[in-house]
């Protein structure tokens, strides 16, 4: 029976945030200038990918010159190659729709993006993420080097096309799943043998680990209204971390809280804490105090914000059903957080 | 690529190996701080080789994004105490 996904993936997949696309005053040749457009951005895609639906609003209004388009939200221009919702996630503390962006069609800024100069750049960024997903998952990725030429295209194009079904279809043959989780077991078996609406969750929680990339934003004021949360200027004030968490198997399943805990923990980059599964808020703050390099002062760091596809997830739900519902095509992981840390009383 | 980081920075070792008819370095292990992105190895690579087209990869894999960083792709990639870079001129593991 073909597999359509279960009700959250779908959810995930269709979710979307609205865009008002701004052309750049200064490449706004015509008057009056071109009204801003406003477009539906799938969360799991990828803002260059966008730009056909994009440019007829502007071609006419564009001074002379190629192409080299580029995304910008308040100052910062935008990394084409995280996923549209990991973006929204993290530099929208307070979620703004629609969302405000300008687009760019000259001056690429070379120091501070790669380039992208066409789908192409960012269809092999996926790919060889999901390579780094595979590795990180099985050991290697033999699975997704032989694949074959028709699969490949198939799967790209159902990224690009928002369709769940048609990824299904063929990432299943990638073997990269973890297998089931508690939560999806219990809720299937509520349900006749015959309706299978969840995925090939087999009811067996292996071991392995799960790919996951982090984003942190450390901050020293303290908010209470999203509204008042600093603005991101720069990439520098966002910590990146690549770093898998190990899932353990049945006699120990992992909740949001745990993982949470330790992947913010994990930010001091101490090799002895990588894939760590047990993280009390208490441990957080002293390793977040010890990386921040105010030693016995601050004692206290406080996660703000957790978000997952735009979701603030209750931290009781077991690790496995997060990561079976609400990765990211390319099988990873990502976690958006906003961390308060408290700076050190100078005297 | 040895450049001047604080002495606090951890440093990797990062073994270059050529790919398909890529040029062999003379010296294909160096040290790179942990906090570098994985761009500057690609820079690097592409000044030692005169190349501008270089496909770069980690463990005849997959190729990292540029910004990752160093350390990063050590801890989850390397082994025996290195992190190996393959680089070819043409796509190897397409």
């Amino acid at each position: 029976m073909m597999d359509r996904g279960t009700k959250a993936q779908k959810y995930v997949w269709e979710g979307a945030i609205p865009l008002q696309i701004h052309l750049h005053e200064s490449e706004v040749t015509t008057l009056p200038p071109p009204s801003p457009a406003l477009i539906l951005a799938p969360r799991i895609g990828y803002l260059p990918l966008l730009v056909p639906q994009i440019k007829p609003f502007f071609s006419s209004s564009l001074p002379p010159g190629v192409d080299t388009v580029w995304f910008e939200y308040k100052g910062l221009p935008l990394k084409w190659y995280l996923p549209t919702g990991v973006l929204f996630d993290i530099l929208c503390a307070k979620p703004e729709r629609p969302w405000n962006l300008t687009v760019h069609f000259r001056g690429y800024p070379g120091s501070i993006l790669t380039p992208c100069e066409s789908e192409d750049n960012v269809k092999w960024s996926f790919i060889n993420s999901l390579k780094e997903a595979a590795y990180i998952i099985n050991g290697n990725c033999k699975n997704i080097m032989n694949m074959s030429q028709s699969d490949q295209v198939e799967l790209w194009n159902s990224v690009v096309n928002g369709n769940l079904e048609a990824f299904i279809r063929v990432s299943s043959k990638l073997k990269l799943g973890i297998g089931g989780d508690e939560f999806s077991d219990k809720l299937s078996s509520l349900k006749s043998p015959q309706s299978a609406t969840e995925t090939d969750n087999t009811g067996l929680v292996k071991t392995g680990r799960i790919p996951v990339r982090l984003y942190v934003c450390s901050i020293h004021e303290n908010f209470d209204d999203l509204e008042d949360a600093p603005h991101i200027d720069s990439w520098d004030k966002i910590s990146y971390i690549n770093r898998p968490v190990d899932v353990l198997g049945e006699e120990k399943s992992s909740t949001n809280e745990d993982i949470s805990g330790a992947e913010v923990g994990d930010e001091s980059r101490s090799p002895s804490e990588h894939g760590s599964n047990t993280g009390t808020a208490e441990e957080v703050g002293e390793t977040l105090c010890r990386q921040e390099g105010s030693d016995s002062l601050s004692d206290k760091a406080e996660i703000k914000l957790l978000r997952i596809q735009g979701i603030k997830p209750k931290l009781e739900i077991p690790f496995a059903w997060v990561v079976n519902n609400l990765i990211n095509p390319e099988h990873f992981l990502h976690i958006c957080v906003y961390v308060r840390v408290l700076e050190p009383i100078t005297i | 690529m040895a450049s001047e980081p604080p002495s606090s920075a951890r440093k990797v070792v990062v073994h270059l190996r050529a790919t398909g008819d890529a040029p062999i370095l003379k010296q294909a292990k160096f040290k790179i701080a942990g906090t570098d992105k994985f761009a500057k190895v690609i820079d690097f690579l592409r000044r030692q080789l005169h190349r501008e087209t270089l496909f770069v990869y980690v463990n005849s894999a997959f190729s990292p994004n540029p910004d990752e960083l160093v350390i990063d792709l050590y801890t989850n990639f390397g082994f025996d105490g290195k992190l190996v870079v393959n680089y070819a001129c043409s796509m190897a593991w397409g």
